[in-house]
């Protein structure tokens, strides 16, 4: 258990025991509890006083399965906020077989000054010179990093956006095969990478120094039975791998709930031409891979690899937010195009969410048509170049709103809404009013409990108190690095029991079922508290007007949750 | 009745020659429900299939109003 410490101003990387306080804790938890510890609430996100931490779950680097997820938290220069957003591939898991609990970056590089962060097999870390690799995108720098260090490493890294520090920023991850196309894409923290200086972090595969299991035996059984659980399970053991997170696209269209042409209908026209099973049906027509293991350890294989008419490589994983907002927000119903936003977004290094909303509120604003392929594709290669529109573009949807004089902007606190309607899935409204992180769909979504039928989307009833059991339930399940659709496929006692099982058998611990929830309830708190620092009140956990005024067609219903409503969702 | 019906997910695999873009049309008693529906694809409980009529998820014992699309899906906890 070791942090490593690197200070940008001073250049120096220095190696320490986890500090008292931060002992037990992983993932969003670490994170985020260390950004309320450690970082000044008011302090400029792109200054030399932010934090950006990086923390592999709690599981990471153990033997079980389907936990590679890396947390990455600071504060946010998107939403202002405390931010944490994590990402799949493989450098979750290698951190873990090093042993290493996260690496913290202080401080801030001159100004024009890059460095990568280089860790060996032996967890040995230090800072290179990176100035030739200015201005790069993430699949060049991947290659040029492959051939100097060999393709046994992992690589998180940043593209030209995180570089020009734009709000939307991305860091991304290097999956099984090499390439940076998983992202920890919420929340502009590659703007704050950009700002340390820091273009990559590089770490070497094959460790062999992760912390010990305090029960093996214990441990293995716990992973016998959650591999046995999540393979049977409907979810992740049949829909995902045939027809990964693209699979919601049919579901929320059916229920009216699926944002297009910039939020203003709830049935994209056509969207039948970009649901998960015509994804599915036109990659293998082609040859591609309509299932694909892109993370470390996963046994659920809920990627995909998207390829042209010519079967050649274009980007994985083609996932359902993705979809939405680079196909629903725009009224882009072409699934090439579509993937050919999601590579460009990868590859220059910005959230697909922001960046499509950011579009669509163009388009919305009369600056170009909605289904524009072509507009579309252009406006993302204005980013790259660094031009103003392109800047403009890049800062996410409220930049784009301002600059066009439009407030129809679905976003709350800076950041974009994801791809469930807040006027027809009423409890993930509630989620995107009232999340510590702005608007965010994997802080508490509730949209498999309408899919279950435990509750109604439309009537106001109830929809708090899953909003908040459910933020409180992905706090926890954040913590521990395990995937969201492992940890869903959990959710029965018997699973619950397995994976506190093997959270114990790792740490030589008693944890019972309900210090689960109460570490949930921790993580929140102390998100809340960094905020209410750093000057948010309950005025900002609203939604845009228009989501209380503008009926949304097909149920023609709006956000009907009311202030005292949304209040209540943290009464604790 | 008639209620024409499309299968989602890893549904339509079970029906041979299954064609998205034309779905299927199927033969119903009148005042059938979801759950007789259901049981006539042969879709086990374990499956967690869910119907909609018209945007709304329906109940199981909900009647199938007559010459009713239904999409029948499976239900994904999130993206």
């Amino acid at each position: 258990m070791k942090f490593i410490r690197v200070n940008m101003s001073k250049k120096n990387v220095a190696v320490e025991d986890v500090p008292q306080e931060y002992i037990g804790l992983g993932g969003r938890g670490l994170t985020s509890i260390m950004v309320n510890a450690e970082v000044a609430p008011k302090c400029d996100p792109l200054g030399p006083d932010n934090k950006l931490i990086l923390a592999p779950g709690l599981l990471s680097g153990t033997p079980l399965v389907n936990t590679s997820r890396i947390s990455i938290g600071a504060k946010s220069p998107l939403t202002g906020t405390i931010k944490e957003s994590n990402a799949g591939g493989t450098v979750g898991a290698d951190l873990g077989h090093l042993g290493i609990t996260a690496i913290v970056i202080e401080g801030q590089a001159p100004d024009g000054e890059l460095s990568f962060l280089r860790i060996d097999r032996n967890a040995e870390a230090s800072l290179v010179p990176a100035q030739a690799y200015r201005g790069m995108r993430t699949y060049q720098l991947v290659k040029e990093i492959f051939e100097i260090y060999g393709e046994s490493n992992s690589v998180l890294c940043i593209g030209p956006a995180g570089e020009y520090q734009l709000a939307s920023a991305s860091i991304q991850t290097s999956d099984i095969d090499g390439r940076p196309c998983r992202a920890a894409g919420r929340g502009g923290l590659g703007a704050v990478m950009g700002a340390k200086g820091l273009k990559a972090v590089i770490v070497e595969q094959g460790g062999e120094s992760a912390d010990a299991l305090a029960d093996p035996e214990a441990f293995k059984e716990a992973n016998r039975t959650i591999v046995k659980i999540v393979k049977e399970h409907p979810m992740a053991g049949q829909v995902m791998p045939a027809l990964g997170t693209a699979g919601l696209v049919a579901p929320v269209n059916s229920m009216g709930a699926f944002p297009s042409y910039n939020a203003r209908k709830g049935v994209l026209e056509g969207w039948e031409k970009i649901s998960g099973e015509a994804m599915a049906k036109l990659i293998e027509e082609r040859g591609g891979n309509t299932t694909h293991m892109g993370c470390a350890q996963c046994i659920v294989h809920c990627s995909n690899e998207f390829v042209d008419k010519d079967g050649k490589y274009v980007t994985s994983s083609l996932e359902y937010e993705t979809i939405w907002a680079a196909g629903g927000m725009t009224g882009i119903v072409d699934l090439d195009t579509i993937a050919r936003i999601d590579y460009l977004c990868d590859d220059i290094g910005v959230d697909t969410m922001n960046t499509g909303v950011a579009i669509a509120v163009a388009m919305d604003s009369g600056y170009k048509e909605f289904g524009d392929k072509e507009a579309a594709v252009e406006m993302i290669e204005e980013i790259a170049k660094g031009s103003e529109f392109g800047k403009i573009l890049g800062n996410g949807p409220a930049a784009v709103g301002k600059h066009f004089n439009n407030d129809r902007v679905p976003v709350v606190k800076g950041q974009s809404i994801a791809a469930y309607d807040p006027r027809a899935m009423l409890g993930n409204g509630v989620t995107f009013a009232t999340s510590p992180m702005g608007a965010d769909h994997t802080a508490g979504n509730v949209v498999g409990e309408y899919l279950e039928q435990k509750l109604d989307p439309l009537n106001a009833e109830g929809q708090v108190e899953a909003s908040r059991n459910l933020q409180i339930a992905t706090a926890a399940a954040d913590c521990t690095g395990l995937c969201f659709m492992a940890y869903v496929a959990l959710g029965s006692p018997e699973g619950g029991a397995a994976l506190l099982k093997a959270i114990n058998a790792k740490f030589g611990i008693q944890l019972g079922p309900d210090d689960v929830p109460a570490l949930g309830l921790r993580v929140l708190k102390a998100e809340r508290e960094f905020n209410k620092k750093a000057g948010f009140t309950n005025q900002d956990d609203r939604l845009p007007r228009f989501f209380y005024e503008e009926p949304l067609p097909p149920h023609n219903t709006v956000f009907t949750i009311g202030d005292e409503g949304l209040d209540s969702t943290f009464d604790f | 009745m008639k209620v024409r019906i499309n299968l989602y997910g890893t549904l339509s695999a079970r029906i041979p020659g299954y064609r998205q873009s034309q779905g299927i049309e199927i033969e119903l008693p009148e005042g059938a429900t979801v759950n007789d529906l259901l049981a006539l694809l042969e879709i086990s409980e374990s499956q967690k299939a869910v119907v909609a009529i018209d945007g709304r998820i329906r109940k199981t014992s909900d009647k199938i109003p007559c010459g009713a699309y239904a999409q029948v899906l499976q239900p994904i906890h999130g993206g």
